[in-house]
């Protein structure tokens, strides 16, 4: 009787102490991750606002001041702008981009074609070389369109090299059977016709996921901005905050805090959507 | 509500595979066809050819009087049901049954607010398209819904539903628009099997009502057999017959639709058959079973096959061979079966043996052997039993192309024949020969084509049965007590054969079709039916009277032969495009559509052959002998001009039919 119960103990025992490293484990990963994004929401609300006036690794005094100067000190540093700036371009970026990418990857899914197996592996080796490789070829090329130091010419290549990244989408269209565009043919529709009122419906969660990295990137993009934009009332967010004073770094840190409220919003909008099951029912599984 | 038409189809994949080979079929309206045949035989290719989902690589559609083979599935009024329902998820199921009617656009007059026809300057009413109204879809959709027991569902769904139900859905989108063909690719088979039966004679029904011409694929015998009018059977891509159920199961056109129609599996021996006076010895190979059966029964055997020496496939169905006592007592043709297992069913009994006494019963060999008897009977396993096969039921098979030796309708008379001064004697006839067929006195078998025997003539023949055989007509007769079939497909012909008086009529011998051997080696050959010439395909263009023309070209040694621009569609199509100018083609034509002429394709005449009636010449372009009807004796070189018209094209590379 006395052993049995001293097995279910030591049972007991290990259990504890599994969860209790698992957690441990855990506790020191989230920190490790989240100390970073702490330390910068910390960081936006020192009053002195200099990094050099921190006791060691926190800020000494607290308040809102660095916000307060973000919105209304726009003589030298625009923030509101840039933020309008930043907010046009991944739009516009977000919308040309997604119908770009879901009309490629439908392509890609649904038509066979000559050179088809060819361009899907140039689009795979290509994705593989980091995007700004090509960013001197990319800036002459705005030169001689006259695209410098203007919004369109960033909208134009963020939507032109959204469609790159259509495999996630061509595989979940995949995924959609053929025999539906089949069906749908026959009963009288046309490609057109299938893609709107057969695909897309059923593609909700890749649409919305398709939307949400085509408007991430542009909304926190560095390198193709600072290349390709002189004016500072141009400037998107990032840019611009890199030009703040090293005084400034509280209103760099309130500005970085500030640019990720839209997209957390965003997300949490979507995110509902992007569950997955929109298919169930259509075919025999 | 129409007929469909399918001549020399084709499907061939860029790769080469052959999808379909030479798929021909005539179907007419209402009839209920099923393609049966395991997979990857060709049956769902053909049926998405006729849906117009995959495209025909050569070969002719016709949906009533339309050819279809470059339309668009929509236009093509058809409706198809899918294996895996292919429901619409994101609609209920009203919309799923009301989307093609929504697509659809429907003759009407122009009308106004009130509905009231407006009427043009001449007071006619303006004839418009439109679409469905909510009411008439409304309407309709409840009538397919009600036919089918589904209008408590309608709105909700797709994976609401239940298969069976969904399956429902997917008929009910078919049928609502009405279309004038169905075609349903294997619906059943996502079904559980009490659902399956269920929904099998509800098609059944469905058909009835409907009166639409269905096409059916499925790869379960057993639903072909109960639910088509007549059914294709397919394999590797070739069609081995087309039939009513009943002849399918009764007259198999060869081993494989012996052996994939009925449950169980028809019984496959081999052996040799001799024939020895009237009777013929069946013997078993591994086996000491042999059996003697009257000539009579085994009438239409190719007599190639009754020396003895070749072997062939005896197939016989479970239920026609019997262990019941009495019957095997009345029965002369027996065979000692070795008993090893039996499956009870209830209603019957399968028994398992060997007819081989060493063999196991187990392992599907060529003396294994199952025998239907009747239900709950004990076999006690490794017993000897004599079992009773009835000789009626017989199939015959060759032992490599696996066709049926005992054809329903015989190809051809076996005569023996003596050849004396111009006269052939057969039968107690004498019939004078044609000079055409040209050759010395003596001994000769005659291959006499059974479709070469014709009423009207001299030799006086006695009509012993007439049988209506898929449109054609065979008719037993008998000269000089002998037996000599006629086959004919012409309506004259079938009624003289029909309604003769007292049963006799004279019969005449069409000796083109007519082959002399002598020692196995053919003396006189028939004059073949189709002449084939080698060539190629050219265009030109060329201005005339300023409009641009293009004139298509047959190339045949050279020589050019204008073609209709139909027939350069027809071959751009098969080509896939500009390869129809690099592609070499076999042009085939029959004797009477070439015709002597001034200019053309340049031969040298060989000789001329005159069968009385008719006279053909034999000529040669190149090395290619051709045979042409021509009334005037000919010598030397002559020019022949072909009706290109009338041409069948077969490209030579993937030997595809064409034209």
């Amino acid at each position: 009787m006395n052993e049995a119960r001293a097995k279910v103990v030591k049972a007991k025992t290990k259990k504890v102490l599994n969860i209790l490293i698992t957690y441990c484990i855990l506790i020191v990963v989230a920190f490790i991750f989240f100390f970073p994004c702490l330390w910068l929401i910390l960081a936006s609300f020192s009053k002195s606002g200099s990094i050099y006036s921190f006791d060691g690794f926190f800020p000494v005094e607290y308040g809102l001041d660095a916000f307060k100067t973000l919105f209304t000190d726009t003589v030298m540093y625009n923030y509101p702008q840039w933020f309008k700036n930043t907010l046009f371009i991944a739009c516009m970026s977000c919308i040309l981009g997604t119908v770009l990418t879901i009309l490629t990857a439908y392509c890609m899914s649904r038509f066979r074609f000559k050179s088809r197996k060819a361009m899907m592996k140039t689009t795979l080796v290509l994705g593989m070389f980091p995007s700004f490789m090509g960013t001197i070829a990319v800036y002459l090329m705005m030169t001689q369109f006259n695209l410098i130091n203007q919004h369109w010419g960033l909208i134009l290549i963020y939507s032109a090299q959204a469609p790159m990244g259509y495999m996630v989408q061509k595989g979940f269209f995949d995924t959609i059977p053929y025999s539906i565009d089949e069906a749908a043919r026959i009963d009288g529709a046309s490609n057109f016709t299938v893609f709107v009122k057969f695909i897309l419906p059923l593609s909700k969660p890749i649409l919305v996921y398709t939307a949400l990295t085509a408007f991430t990137w542009p909304w926190s993009d560095f390198i193709l901005p600072k290349m390709l934009l002189i004016d500072r009332d141009y400037y998107t967010v990032a840019v611009g905050l890199m030009t703040l004073g090293e005084t400034e770094f509280a209103r760099f840190a309130a500005g970085s805090i500030f640019i990720a409220i839209p997209i957390i919003v965003l997300y949490f909008c979507l995110v509902k959507y992007m569950i997955n099951g929109m298919a169930a029912g259509a075919v025999k599984e | 509500m129409a007929n469909l038409s399918l001549k020399h189809i084709y499907k061939v994949y860029p790769n080469g595979a052959k999808a379909v080979n030479d798929f021909n079929m005539q179907i007419s309206d209402k009839e209920f066809i099923v393609f049966v045949g395991p997979s990857g035989c060709g049956k769902s290719t053909t049926l998405r050819m006729i849906a117009g989902l995959e495209a025909i690589t050569a070969g002719e559609l016709k949906i009533g009087d339309t050819v279809v083979n470059g339309m668009e599935p929509k236009d093509r009024d058809i409706a198809m049901v899918f294996q895996n329902y292919a429901l619409y998820p994101h609609m209920t199921i009203f919309e799923n049954i009301a989307f093609g009617l929504r697509m659809r656009k429907i003759p009407d007059v122009k009308r106004d607010k009130d509905g009231k026809p407006v009427l043009d300057k001449n007071g006619n009413e303006i004839p418009v398209m439109r679409k469905y109204n909510k009411r008439e879809l409304t309407e309709k959709v409840n009538e397919a819904a009600e036919i089918l027991g589904i209008t408590d569902y309608l709105k909700r769904k797709p994976k609401e539903m239940s298969g069976g139900q969904r399956q429902r859905v997917a008929l009910g989108r078919a049928i609502v628009r009405q279309p004038k063909v169905m075609l349903l690719d294997e619906p059943l088979s996502n079904l559980d099997a009490k659902l399956r039966t269920q929904m099998r004679s509800e098609i059944v029904k469905l058909h009835k009502k409907l009166q639409t011409t269905f096409i059916y694929v499925t790869h379960d015998q057993v639903e072909a057999m109960t639910m088509g009018t007549r059914i294709v059977v397919m394999k590797d891509g070739f069609v081995k017959q087309i039939d009513t159920p009943k002849n399918l199961y009764k007259y198999p056109a060869n081993k494989f639709v012996a052996g994939f129609i009925g449950t169980p599996q028809m019984n496959f021996f081999q052996g040799t058959l001799k024939k020895d006076g009237d009777s013929v010895i069946i013997d078993f190979k591994w086996s000491d079973a042999k059996i003697t059966v009257p000539y009579s029964k085994l009438m239409k055997v190719k007599p190639q096959y009754l020396d003895g020496t070749k072997t062939v496939y005896i197939g016989f169905r479970a239920e026609d061979i019997t262990l019941d006592e009495k019957a095997v007592k009345a029965c002369n043709a027996k065979i000692k079966v070795r008993v090893s297992h039996s499956e009870e069913l209830g209603t019957e009994t399968l028994v398992y043996g060997d007819i081989n006494m060493d063999g196991d019963g187990f392992e599907e060999t060529s003396t294994r052997v199952i025998i239907k008897s009747a239900g709950f009977k004990d076999y006690q396993p490794d017993s000897v039993y004599e079992a009773a096969l009835n000789i009626d039921a017989v199939h015959l098979f060759d032992i490599d192309t696996e066709e049926n030796i005992m054809p329903r309708l015989p190809e051809y008379n076996y005569v023996d024949c003596t050849v004396n001064s111009g006269k052939v004697e057969f039968y107690g006839q004498s019939v004078a020969l044609p000079p055409a067929l040209n050759c010395a006195d003596g001994l000769y078998e005659m291959l006499l084509p059974a479709e070469a025997v014709k009423p009207g003539g001299g030799i006086p023949a006695e009509i012993i049965s007439t049988e209506n055989i898929n449109g054609k007509l065979l008719a037993t007769l008998a000269v000089d007590g002998k037996k000599l079939f006629a086959v004919t497909g012409c309506l004259v012909d079938m009624q003289k054969l029909t309604q003769a008086a007292d049963k006799k009529l004279n019969i005449a011998i069409d000796f083109k079709k007519v082959a002399l051997r002598k020692d196995g080696k053919e003396v006189i050959s028939p004059m073949p039916l189709v002449n084939g010439l080698n060539g190629t395909f050219a265009a030109e263009k060329s201005k005339e009277n300023g409009n641009n023309i293009t004139r298509y070209y047959l190339i045949i040694n050279g020589t050019k032969a204008e073609a209709p621009e139909e027939i350069y569609k027809k071959m751009f199509a098969a080509t896939s495009g500009r390869k129809v100018y690099n592609s070499a083609y076999r042009y085939e034509w029959t004797p009477y559509d070439i015709a002597v002429s001034e200019n053309g394709i340049e031969a040298e005449v060989i000789e001329t052959l005159d069968y009385g009636a008719e006279k053909f010449v034999k000529c040669a372009v190149g090395e290619q002998i051709l045979f042409v009807k021509c009334d005037n004796a000919l010598n030397g070189k002559i020019r022949l001009l072909p009706d290109a018209g009338k041409v069948s094209v077969v490209e030579t590379e993937r030997q595809i039919r064409i034209v």
